[in-house]
């Protein structure tokens, strides 16, 4: 059996805003059906990424391909196989909703009616309501409605959720999962942007978070929880210095002490033990607080 | 059933719905014959990728936990292990292995944790007996 090609390639991608890197040699892959994470704080590259990938920008140097393809040489390819959604929708608020839909239909080989009918059910949209007079959440699920419909192979999300609701939001995660996800699930890719990491928590099977334009870490997301742990020490007395070698502090007052470990919770347990603490707990960092961890200064936790 | 996961356990998503599974059919909690949730409503209802839930399902149905009925959905089985008594022990080993580390470093001695076990088994029984009679 060959390796099924990756959904997105992208190999040491630079591109420049006059003198400033906004993305700086990042490389990362996308497997088919999977739910890729890609997280960074405001300004960190992901966006220019992103519009990298759509052919919305053309690298400085390095290479994206998605599908296999040249998204600059085969666009139309490219885009007829994939759908966007970005952080701010906007459409033309002189249409109404249901003329939105038909005018995106209109663009695809495929729509599925079925779905379109009970997503716009499902967000009790008004098929005759002018596009120009929805709320930001309600033209998100618009958004997402015509991004779902043609039952495209990749589905982009850049920070989809950001400056909606939490019900939205809620509804706009089951829908990617449930809508999305149905048919053909080996043939669903989503590539998902954001920092509201905790939201999509359950959603994403590997991510990369980057930081001024560079990766600075890839991992599976349940191999990062198994080895991003926290751990939690209560001394009868203060313990006074321990060998904290290879732990990130985060705390360390008078009889408590709690640390970050990478891999190495067995070792430094350990000898926290031979301390004889009253206390000794361990949990898993959540991907948010493990992209905290990362970033922070001085944390150097990769 | 009820499922209930934790992101702050370090144990992977697929394995908590395994385990789960696992530990309601032996209780009783769920009978042989019973459906479990589809996949799509399930993944909906926790929030986590279809394919997370499909993976649970899938290796539920290689230990023999539950069968795929085509066009019906996924029931708990019968007897259902398939495997041979010799890796069913090994499969036991590896977990009593791993309370027994556990019990060394929360410093439980052998004769507290045989003890334990005692009880453990009567209270896993008196579920099983609990869940017959409802």
């Amino acid at each position: 059996m060959t390796p099924e090609p990756s959904v997105i390639e992208i190999d040491n991608l630079v591109r420049r805003y006059g003198s400033a890197d906004a993305v700086n040699g990042l490389s990362l892959r996308v497997q088919p059906g999977r739910c890729y994470g890609f997280f960074g704080r405001n300004g960190a590259g992901k966006t220019t990424t992103i519009k990298c990938l759509l052919n919305l920008l053309r690298p400085t140097s390095g290479a994206v391909k998605v599908f296999g393809l040249d998204p600059a040489r085969h666009e139309v390819a490219v885009k007829s196989r994939l759908a966007y959604v970005p952080d701010t929708v906007a459409f033309y608020p002189w249409m109404t909703v249901r003329d939105t839909l038909d005018y995106f239909a209109s663009f695809r080989a495929h729509w599925n009616q079925r779905t379109e009918a009970a997503l716009v059910d499902q967000f009790r949209l008004d098929l005759r309501q002018k596009t120009g007079r929805l709320s930001k959440g309600q033209r998100t699920q618009l958004a997402l409605i015509t991004a779902i419909c043609p039952e495209p192979e990749l589905l982009v999300l850049d920070e989809p959720t950001s400056g909606l609701d939490p019900i939205i939001r809620r509804e706009f995660i089951r829908t990617v999962i449930g809508a999305y996800q149905d048919s053909d699930p080996g043939r669903r890719t989503v590539f998902v942007s954001t920092h509201l990491i905790s939201e999509f928590e359950g959603l994403i099977d590997e991510f990369t978070i980057i930081e001024g334009g560079r990766e600075v870490l890839t991992l599976d997301a349940d191999v990062a929880r198994a080895r991003y742990q926290k751990i939690y020490a209560h001394f009868p007395d203060d313990p006074g210095t321990l060998d904290l070698a290879g732990a990130h502090v985060l705390r360390q007052r008078g009889r408590d002490v709690e640390v970050v470990v990478n891999g190495n919770s067995v070792e430094v347990m350990e000898r926290l033990r031979l301390r004889s603490p009253e206390t000794l707990t361990t949990e898993a960092l959540t991907l948010e607080e493990i992209f905290v961890t990362t970033l922070q200064p001085g944390g150097a936790m990769v | 059933m009820r499922f209930q996961l934790n992101f702050k356990s370090g144990k992977p998503v697929y394995l908590q719905v395994v385990d789960q599974v696992k530990s309601a059919a032996a209780s009783g909690a769920v009978q042989p014959g019973e459906p479990l949730p589809s996949i799509r409503p399930l993944a909906e209802e926790l929030r986590v990728n279809r394919n997370t839930v499909a993976k649970a399902y899938a290796e539920l149905e290689s230990q023999g936990v539950i069968e795929t009925v085509a066009g019906k959905g996924c029931f708990v089985r019968a007897n259902h292990s398939p495997l041979k008594k010799a890796a069913r022990l090994e499969l036991v080993t590896q977990a009593v292995d791993e309370a027994v580390i556990q019990a060394h470093h929360l410093q439980v001695g052998k004769a507290e944790f045989l003890r334990l076990t005692e009880d453990r088994f009567e209270a896993f029984q008196h579920k099983r007996d609990r869940a017959a009679r409802s």
